[in-house]
């Protein structure tokens, strides 16, 4: 440790919440004009650790230090007092209101003392929007705006504030990778400019880029601090799970077979009523995992409801191994053979209230061997949730636990073991890793190219460019409802990025 | 995006968009009816069929260029206006001197009066996120206290003070189920309902017998105006209105105000659109849903008060009789916002007003009077269901808020 005293100190911090010690012991400090990465995986106690910064929780030991002294934050406003402003991985923005309303909320000047005087927060945000370089117009709402504007939104909350101490929480899990980029470069001016940072991630390649010293977490615990000259990716992955990680799926040349899956000519329109899913055509061939690369919100989501039967397809076919379903019902697809593991498995793919033996009986309830004549055979459920425990490595409980008491990866597991058990001739995948931490990923990743090799047709969304690039054997590039572009194994990065935020479609224009 | 948000602000061409030509299409129809009554009273067929025509030809003009809803909002306007118009002809001018007298928006005030406290004071618990079903009971409590105070301190202000803290007290303990507790709003706010039923019930009868009311009670005095006092037709319509009438209708724009160009407007509203973001800028989000819930129960029970010391001079039992489920309904009508609620109180009050005139110039109309008195229900219903623009409440309205 050098001799300055370090911005920020935090010292034995521990915190317990009813069975589970979420922080122990926990060390950790932030130099002026750093970057400091905080890394572990999900549960491992950053997010905790930050909410006691931050004033939202209070430690149930330990110190906090800022600039030597030390304080007691016991709300938000306190944290906010002594410079301290944090980025959520939510965002705290109200969509409603404009970009000034949310900045200055709680803060804001008035004119006799009570009146909003808009005009005078309108000034001071763009004051210091253009100080920054953000480009943010400060009367447009904040639903208008992209989401890398609002995390821009966010920062200048911070700024406003005087915050001298800025915490990220997982920035860049809502940004596509030039966004990313674009992020990165902000921090560097911002630290350039007196702010310190703590980042928090569990993402290794950020981390390696942005920080200038990491601390890992694991458990609640501290693991070690470590500066970003030298340290690795493959270093870092072991401190933060504790073994070895694969970190690069082996992934053998496909084979493809014959064509399981094809969609032609595919509209589907949103909750609005507009085109969502614009003329979409493509296949995935038995044997091969296609990845549908894009930003949020670009009919992804749309593409799959309407494949799976969960949403009506305005025009269009799809075609399951070679018979034509039109309209058909989420029932109907999943006996044509279509498994799903859908994006969001707490709402979509759990009943997170049921045990698991009735979460893996959701599909099948109505069919021997679970049921016969309407009549539901508990026993057959429980064993059938043993063998897919057993198979699927789901760890945190048995048939009679609640799906909603597992950790996110073995939920997703069972997710997963559910939907392969019934051999599928076609698996969805959307977002299969989305908040999974990175021994989940790994065992998710190595899990789908074993499907892949099994014959299946695997069809892969995801908002996560590496992963799309790291499994697929063909990408799809999905821009404003449209494949815009496809590529074979092995496409650059920048490219695909460039893709996904439209600059194809725009050169075709211009 | 931005070019659209900015064009969305240019004040200039907003009186040329389509959506402000369907809504002078939706004045011309009423406009169209209205001629046919006093104090116009056309004689002649054409002016409310032209006039109809016009406010019809605004609404397709309107649709033509994208503005779907209001545009046919006007459409109809048009064709009910003529329609009605042409149907007020075929009446006597002496009925219809008798119904649309200028009185009548006398009437209209008095009844709109109770609704606009009650949806002003439901707007600024819904605002900060707690529904306020509890509008009912929070009235009744003010109409009882108002009286019981105006009896007991033989002043018809202390009897007012008396009803906005009874009315405080029971919106703490709608607040504190629906903040502290986090127990579901609406059954709560309907428990508060009969709380406040059975609890006035049982006072009128233990204090009062179950009627003896003392006539010579103090009332809420009238605002006479000097002048307009003997206008022709501000006279009638103005010149002598209760005084909580005109606190009612200066509140409308207080109210607004308030809540969208004051600091603490904007962090009630914070409160009840995502009050998480609202914590974590440091702003105490169970102190600003009490204040608000709280100031919510004053403000209907200064309505329950104007029912009870103000317009009848006496209390029954279930005095209220609705009026705060109609006021909730003129909140959401109104889409939550101050103009809205007092024009969404004022057409309800209108179409009471109608129901006890009509068959007093109509025997004939004497059943359909009652099925009018349902428009303020069936009209919410148009509302929410989005025919007139869809209403859109605070995003986190009824949604407790769980500190970490």
């Amino acid at each position: 440790m050098e001799a300055s005293t370090p911005i920020l100190e935090l010292r034995g911090i521990t915190k317990r919440f009813p069975g589970v010690l979420a922080n122990d012991h926990v060390d950790f400090d932030l130099r002026r004009n750093e970057v400091h990465a905080l890394l572990g995986e999900n549960g491992a106690g950053k997010s905790t650790l930050m909410n006691i910064l931050y004033g939202l929780y209070s430690a149930d030991e330990g110190e906090i230090r800022i600039g030597g002294k030390p304080v007691t934050f016991n709300s938000a406003k306190d944290a906010i007092d002594a410079g301290i402003g944090m980025v959520h991985q939510h965002f705290m923005l109200i969509p409603v209101m404009t970009v000034a309303e949310n900045i200055v909320l709680a803060q804001e000047p008035t004119r006799a003392g009570v009146l909003l005087d808009y005009d005078a927060a309108r000034e001071r945000v763009r004051h210091l929007s253009e100080t920054f370089r953000f480009a943010i117009d400060p009367d447009a709402r904040v639903e208008e705006i992209t989401v890398g504007q609002q995390q821009r939104v966010e920062i200048l909350k911070a700024l406003y504030r005087r915050a001298d101490i800025l915490i990220l929480d997982e920035p860049t899990a809502v940004l596509t990778p030039p966004e990313a980029t674009e992020l990165f470069g902000i921090l560097r001016t911002l630290v350039r400019e007196g702010m310190s940072v703590i980042f928090i991630s569990h993402k290794l390649n950020e981390v390696l880029e942005i920080a200038d010293r990491i601390t890992v977490v694991r458990r609640g615990k501290k693991i070690d601090t470590v500066p970003r000259e030298g340290a690795t990716e493959e270093g870092l992955a072991r401190a933060m799970v504790g073994r070895e990680v694969l970190l690069r799926v082996e992934r053998p040349p496909a084979t493809p077979g014959e064509r399981l899956l094809e969609v032609e000519g595919l509209e589907v329109r949103d909750d609005r009523d507009l085109p969502a899913v614009r003329d979409v055509s493509f296949h995935v061939r038995a044997g091969e995992i296609v990845g549908i690369a894009g930003v949020d919100g670009n009919g992804q989501s749309e593409l799959i409801e309407a494949i799976t039967g969960l949403r009506r397809a305005h025009s269009g076919t799809v075609k399951v191994a070679g018979r034509v379903l039109v309209h058909a019902s989420p029932r109907e697809m999943l006996d044509a053979g279509v498994g799903h593991v859908p994006e969001d498995r707490q709402r979509r793919g759990l009943v997170l209230e049921f045990p698991i033996a009735e979460n893996v009986a959701l599909h099948d309830y109505n069919k021997e061997p679970d049921s016969k004549w309407g009549w539901l055979f508990p026993q057959r459920l429980v064993e059938h949730a043993r063998k897919l425990i057993k198979e699927f490595d789901v760890r945190g409980g048995g048939p009679y636990t609640r799906a909603g008491a597992l950790s996110g990866g073995n939920q997703q597991k069972l997710v997963v073991g559910r939907e392969v058990d019934r051999d599928p001739k076609v698996l969805i995948a959307a977002q299969p890793t989305r908040g999974l931490d990175v021994g989940a990923i790994e065992y998710m990743h190595r899990r789908l190219v074993e499907e892949r090799d099994e014959g299946r047709a695997i069809l892969l969304v995801s908002l996560e460019l590496e992963e799309v690039l790291a499994l697929s054997d063909r990408i799809l590039v999905i821009y404003e409802g449209q494949i815009v572009a496809e590529h074979a194994s092995g496409a650059s990065e920048e490219e695909i990025g460039l893709e996904m935020l439209g600059a194809k479609r725009q050169e075709a224009v211009a | 995006m931005t070019t659209t948000a900015a064009y969305g602000r240019l004040r200039t061409s907003r009186l040329t968009e389509p959506r402000s030509i369907a809504i002078y299409g939706i004045a011309l129809g009423v406009l169209a009816c209205w001629l046919a009554l006093p104090p116009f009273t056309t004689r002649n067929f054409v002016w409310p069929v032209l006039l109809g025509l016009l406010a019809a030809l605004g609404g397709v003009a309107a649709v033509s260029r994208g503005v779907g809803k209001v545009g046919w909002g006007a459409v109809a306007a048009g064709v009910l206006g003529a329609g009605l118009g042409v149907l007020a002809l075929q009446s006597g001018t002496s009925n219809l001197n008798e119904v649309f007298s200028a009185s009548i928006i006398a009437s209209m005030l008095v009844f709109a009066t109770p609704l606009t406290f009650g949806a002003l004071g439901g707007m600024f618990s819904e605002r900060s996120g707690v529904v306020n079903i509890a509008l009912e009971g929070m009235m009744l409590m003010g109409a009882f206290f108002g009286i019981y105070g105006a009896d007991k301190t033989d002043s018809w202000f202390l009897g007012i003070l008396i009803a906005m803290l009874a009315g405080a007290v029971m919106a703490l303990v709608h607040a504190f189920f629906a903040i502290h507790l986090r127990a579901d709003q609406i059954v709560g706010g309907m428990a508060i309902n009969f709380l406040a039923l059975g609890l006035t019930g049982y006072l009128f009868f233990k204090l009062y017998h179950g009627g003896n009311i003392p006539s010579n009670i103090p009332r809420i005095p009238e605002v006479n105006i000097p002048w307009v006092e003997h206008q022709r037709f501000l006279g009638p319509a103005f010149g002598s209105l209760n005084l909580l009438i005109w606190v009612a209708i200066i509140l409308v724009p207080v109210s607004y105000v308030v809540l969208f160009r004051t600091a603490i407007g904007l962090r009630i509203r914070a409160c009840g659109e995502h009050p998480r973001a609202a914590d974590t800028v440091g702003i105490d989000v169970y102190a600003v849903r009490y204040a608000s819930v709280i100031t919510s129960g004053v403000l209907a029970a200064l309505g329950g008060a104007f029912l009870s010391v103000g317009f009848v001079g006496t209390f029954n039992e279930n005095m209220t009789a609705g009026r705060g489920f109609i006021a909730l309904a003129a909140l959401i009508f109104g889409n939550w916002r101050p103009f809205g609620a007092f024009g969404a109180a004022l057409l309800f009050g209108f179409s009471t007003a109608l129901a006890f005139r009509l068959p007093n110039a109509y025997p004939w109309a004497d059943s359909y009077a009652t099925l009018f008195q349902t428009l303020p229900y069936v009209l919410t219903l148009v509302a929410i269901a989005g025919v007139i623009g869809r209403t859109v409440p605070p995003a986190a309205d009824g949604r407790p808020y769980k500190k970490q």
